[in-house]
């Protein structure tokens, strides 16, 4: 029998540092939380058993700091480190170092990191598992040859970075005549912004919906899929509001695309937590997008309607332990949808840090807020601006809408703008109750 | 110190909402205190969270030494060395050797004050300045984190 770990490093902040340090609790393990100077007073260098000042408020020199990271594990003899979402948790050589350290890296192996970065790649281990991809192209570095690709797909086509991905690095092309410059354009901002200026060229699949599933993997062959998340309210790539299950699967087309993405991560030999990204057309076709190897932003949802608690999972499934669930034991149950609010102004999107000066987080029936925030709490201008996430859960969609109607009324946040009206907008809207939106919904509703 | 001065100091207290502040310059020593929060600051010292029994922890009185933030009075003619890296502080470069300095030792700009050893690498910590070592923080093949005082240099 295997042994769950005594000490857990967590090498993040905010809401999802204490996300994992409440697992953690549970569980029964220490914790030891990092911060910068600029977080001495939040929560996760607060509630954690131990915590290490690791570095100045630039995450560079911080967060994302390998050494001083892993320099914090030993003096505090940490058995394992929890990346959380961001800062290392997809780098393939913080991996690679716990590997090296004797540190557990809670999270899969260094290897699947580099391979589900590489965008390239991962499609053509889509192809090898049977999982659909949008048509398109790689291994080009000529702008003619591609032109030339790209007209036998069709205009408009989407350009994309290899080592991109999470919506960075992407260019939608809507003719043949501004293709050779975008193309040129992209290679070299993949270059200077990802260090890789590989790009490759997809068929624009218009007005999708992205819906992504949740998988388990553990190290004794098991992997179950958690049904899905739709994620298609975003704003330039990036996700406001995620619910689950998605207003358009079915049974039928979600134990389709589940085992789709449980096959994909049997051909990787992936285990941990990971999430398989997909488009989904108007027609219920389906394509691969990518898969992220970290615990996701919005794995709450999947959380409020399996009863499964994902952290908890990973922590167990990187000490060696079985899973003790199979995939005829996961059941959706209601609904969930989780609003993420940031401290952003709602119409200009333009971050806003600052301090809280008062703060009231809704509660009552299907209600979570997960959120390191709390009155007097100064946001830092350094790092992201979420503030917190919203999570609603009702017996069917109808019952999850109202409660977060609810909440958003009663949630309080003063002295920072919030994206809490917008939020409020998007309920309001008939497209939205209905559930018929895709990933433009946002774009139209702001024009 | 001039009025002016005061007065900024007092705008930034407010702005930050800063509850206690003390700051010395050589006789001179200005407190203010807003609010009802006391507790003495006068450099900021990191501070090491005691394991707390619940998921907020709250001022407790019985607790209150263990989590009261470290006091460090520095005067206007010495300088605080920190630690730049989180790592494990030696004082000499081996078990057998001498350590580097000792309270009393004259030291220069770049005299190796110490080591901390962060994944396996010694990083020499050099004397920024030219002084005295005044104190040692830190006892040898101690923890210490990012921006912890380690010695105090009396300024020559």
């Amino acid at each position: 029998m295997s042994r769950l770990f005594s000490k857990i490093l967590i090498a993040n902040r905010g809401e999802i540092a204490l996300r994992v340090i409440r697992a953690c609790r549970e569980l029964g393990i220490k914790t030891v939380a990092l911060f910068s100077e600029a977080d001495r007073d939040s929560l996760h260098a607060r509630f954690a058993d131990e915590s290490i000042c690791i570095g100045p408020p630039n995450s560079q020199q911080s967060y994302l700091n390998i050494p001083a990271g892993i320099s914090a594990a030993e003096i505090s003899d940490a058995e394992a480190i929890h990346p959380g979402y961001g800062f290392l948790a997809e780098n393939p050589e913080f991996a690679e170092v716990c590997e090296a350290s004797g540190i557990t890296f809670i999270g899969p192996q260094s290897a699947h990191i580099k391979l589900m970065g590489n965008k390239i790649q991962a499609r053509k281990l889509a192809v090898r598992a049977g999982v659909p991809i949008p048509g398109g192209l790689d291994g080009l570095d000529d702008p003619e040859e591609a032109l030339h690709g790209a007209k036998k797909l069709g205009f408009p086509v989407i350009i994309k970075a290899a080592a991109g991905g999470g919506g960075r690095g992407i260019r939608v092309v809507h003719s043949e005549a501004s293709f050779r410059t975008a193309f040129s354009m992209a290679q070299s901002e993949a270059g200077s912004s990802f260090g890789n200026p590989e790009v490759y060229v997809e068929r624009f699949i218009e007005s999708p919906r992205h819906v992504e599933i949740q998988i388990l993997a553990d190290h004794h062959g098991n992997i179950v899929h958690l049904g899905e998340r739709e994620c298609s309210i975003q704003r330039r790539y990036q996700k406001l509001i995620e619910e689950s299950p998605s207003p358009a699967l079915d049974e039928k087309l979600r134990r389709k695309m589940g085992e789709a993405a449980v096959a994909l991560t049997r051909e990787a030999g992936y285990v941990n937590a990971g999430t398989v990204e997909f488009l989904l057309d108007g027609d219920g076709n389906f394509f691969f997008m990518e898969m992220n190897t970290r615990i996701q932003v919005e794995h709450p949802v999947t959380e409020m309607v399996t009863g499964v608690d994902l952290v908890k999972e990973q922590i167990r499934i990187s000490a060696n332990m079985p899973l003790d669930i199979r995939q005829e034991d996961v059941v959706l149950r209601g609904h969930a949808i989780e609003c993420r609010i940031n401290a952003e102004d709602p119409e200009k999107f333009t971050p806003n840090p600052g301090t809280i000066s008062f703060y009231y987080a809704p509660g009552g029936p299907g209600i979570r807020v997960d959120s390191a925030a709390f009155e007097s709490y100064y946001i830092p201008p350094y790092y992201d601006s979420m503030v917190a996430k919203l999570i609603a859960h009702g017996r069917d969609r109808e019952e999850a809408l109202s409660r977060m109607q609810r909440a958003l009324e009663e949630f309080v946040i003063e002295g920072v703008k919030t994206t809490l009206p917008l939020h409020l907008r998007i309920l309001g809207k008939m497209k939205f109750r209905k559930g018929e939106y895709g990933t433009d919904f946002l774009d139209k509703m702001l024009s | 110190m001039e009025m002016k001065e005061i007065r900024e100091i007092l705008k930034l207290l407010e702005k930050h909402d800063i509850t206690d502040f003390t700051l010395q310059r050589g006789d001179h020593r200005i407190r203010v205190r807003r609010g009802g929060a006391v507790f003495e600051r006068e450099v900021a010292v990191p501070v090491k969270t005691a394991p707390s029994p619940g998921m907020v922890p709250p001022p407790s009185p019985v607790e209150a030494p263990a989590a009261q933030p470290e006091t460090l009075a520095v005067g206007e003619k010495q300088f605080v060395v920190t630690s730049p890296i989180v790592g494990t502080f030696y004082r000499a470069p081996s078990p057998e050797s001498p350590p580097y300095v000792d309270v009393g030792q004259t030291v220069s700009k770049g005299t190796v004050l110490c080591i901390v050893e962060a994944m396996k690498i010694m990083n020499e910590i050099e004397s920024e300045v030219n002084g005295k070592i005044s104190a040692i923080l830190v006892e040898n093949a101690q923890p210490v984190e990012y921006g912890e005082p380690l010695f105090i240099i009396d300024l020559a």
